[in-house]
């Protein structure tokens, strides 16, 4: 039948994938450590149309390459830093980073094309948490309290991990304790580390590796190779009493969703125009 | 459905609540020992639909799977025990804490009895005693307890003088004679996040195992920490952080309301697909 009525209907679906996306970020403008998510949209398979038939018996002519839809393929995370917001909590840390790689020059979505087309992605920090299933998962909020029994926790309630594997303990008021950029914490008034206390600073070479998990939390599904503990030459900073915000971009996530919407227009409208065909080929045709 | 309607608004009920506590804040501007109160967003629940091994195409920087979000909520709610202006009042009942440590206040208990609450407003007063003498309380009329857990009985006679470490005297009237009432109690809570209001600038700590180690009497007030007599602690709200704070949330509503408006939209296209 006619193939751009389902070509069109893949992309009004495509284009509310889009939408969701986008609505999810507006949603989270003032959520702190939110990563924004784009969602990339790419063409079916293309396929080669031929004219069979014509004058001379077994001759096709081409008539050239067509894809018969659109789909929301991945939904992409961008890592870029957030504001800081000063919050004067001695709990609240934010992690500002940038990692460098040699020879690569990253462009703001944090990406660095070399001339033979390889493509670096820059290396992301976070804090490391014990995820409800067991697991070691990583997030940028650091909006953390610490639970009855001392133990560090994040808003959502998981252990925020120590370099040991183990959770941080602290059972004196974190009004004494400064927290050092390598993640040591330091007792202000003994002028010494806390031993055993160092925050496990994990960097992700391939961020796009992470796969988010909700509640602020992501989960590495790349190789075991690709992650490890920050290392004295990182140009990682914690400062504490801040927040990162959500980096989010309310001015571009209103544009993005208005194109969704009127592509999704566009798209519903020329599967009106289709019907339209349609009707006029099942009900005007060959009448009499 | 339409997870876009979903996610917008989820969010906006979240941003309702925040609006709410920053009105909660504005409006105590000026209660005496207020403290602000902060709170905390969340991303809620993503799905992953999962994809069949041939998405997996070049080009692609991630891994198979297409993650949904679906909005956001208010995961914690916080106190900001920051230190307040204090205010002179000259009268000797009010007193205040500059420093870290909270006054405690025997409050009666579900079951009979009393148990301890905590405050940062001063603004006491003295009661008469039913076995003579005038018991320091609170505005509510709470009695406010000394270093042995007792109320604070202040003799007929006799006039309140409260030393910046705490000591409590008791000065005639008639021939200034001065008698020992004691210290007034000062704890130190260790992980203000413990602290649940209960309203009347009053906070409890709910039951929790190791109590002594989140709750600490002060044997002695630290460095920096004194009490003062003839004032007052302000409300530590700052009305231009609430207001632009206020400005924000207010937008981030509008901006989801408006995500809401074109979700309902492009329902409405879906269903005049065939007019």
């Amino acid at each position: 039948m006619l193939r751009g009525l389902y070509t069109a209907a893949s992309g009004m679906m495509a284009q509310q994938r889009r939408h969701d996306t986008v609505t999810n970020n507006i949603a989270n403008l003032n959520t702190p450590g939110y990563k924004a998510m784009t969602a990339t949209i790419r063409s079916f398979p293309e396929m080669l149309v031929s004219a069979m038939g014509g004058s001379e018996q077994n001759r096709t002519s081409p008539i050239g390459k067509l894809t018969t839809g659109v789909f929301a393929e991945e939904s992409r995370i961008n890592f870029g830093q957030g504001d800081l917001v000063q919050t004067n909590r001695a709990q609240d840390l934010a992690l500002v980073a940038d990692i460098e790689v040699a020879g690569a020059v990253f462009d703001e979505s944090g990406k660095y094309v070399d001339e033979q087309g390889n493509v670096v992605y820059q290396p992301q920090v976070f804090f490391t948490v014990l995820a409800p299933n067991g697991e070691r998962q990583y997030t940028r909020d650091g909006s953390f309290r610490t639970a009855p029994d001392g133990t560090l926790i994040t808003a959502e309630g998981n252990p925020v991990l120590g370099v040991d594997g183990q959770p941080i303990v602290i059972n004196d008021t974190w009004d004494n304790i400064a927290v050092l950029n390598d993640g040591t914490l330091y007792d202000k008034q003994l002028g010494q580390p806390i031993p055993g206390a160092q925050l496990m600073l994990t960097v992700v070479d391939n961020p796009n590796m992470l796969i988010r998990e909700g509640y602020k939390r992501f989960r590495y599904e790349g190789p075991p190779g690709g992650i490890r503990q920050v290392q004295p030459g990182d140009r990682v900073e914690i400062r504490q009493g801040f927040l990162e915000r959500s980096n989010a971009d309310p001015t571009q996530s209103m544009v993005d969703l208005m194109s969704a919407l009127r592509l999704y227009e566009a798209n519903q409208r020329v599967i009106q125009f289709y019907d339209e065909s349609l009707r006029l080929a099942a009900n005007e045709i060959g009448k009499v | 459905m339409n997870n876009s309607m979903i996610s917008s608004s989820v969010s906006m009920s979240a941003l309702q609540k925040k609006l709410d506590l920053i009105a909660e804040n504005v409006a105590n501007a000026n209660t005496t020992g207020y403290k602000r109160k902060t709170s905390v967003f969340e991303d809620i629940l993503n799905s992953v639909q999962p994809q069949h091994e041939d998405f997996l195409q070049e080009g692609r920087s991630t891994p198979l799977g297409f993650t949904q979000g679906w909005g956001m909520r208010m995961s914690a709610l916080l106190l900001d025990m920051s230190q307040a202006t204090l205010m002179a009042t000259n009268l000797p009942t009010d007193l205040a804490i500059e420093g870290k440590g909270l006054f405690e206040v025997a409050v009666p208990a579900p079951g009979g009895g009393t148990t301890p609450a905590y405050t940062r407003s001063g603004s006491f007063q003295l009661l008469p005693h039913p076995d003579g003498g005038r018991q320091l309380s609170t505005n509510t009329g709470m009695p406010v307890v000394n270093q042995d857990g007792e109320p604070i009985i202040v003799p007929d006679g006799y006039e309140l003088r409260v030393q910046s470490d705490g000591t409590l005297v008791g000065v005639s009237e008639a021939d200034d004679t001065i008698i020992d009432l004691g210290r007034i109690r000062v704890v130190d809570v260790r992980m203000p996040e413990l602290l649940r209001s209960i309203g009347d600038n009053l906070y409890v700590i709910d039951d929790i195992p190791n109590r002594e180690n989140v709750v600490v009497v002060m044997d002695e007030l630290p460095e920096g920490t004194m009490i003062m007599q003839g004032y007052t602690e302000a409300s530590n709200v700052s009305l231009v952080d609430e207001l632009t704070e206020l400005i924000s949330v207010q937008r981030a509503y509008q901006l989801n309301a408006r995500a809401l408006y074109s979700a309902d939209q492009m329902l409405g296209m879906a269903v005049r697909l065939r007019a």
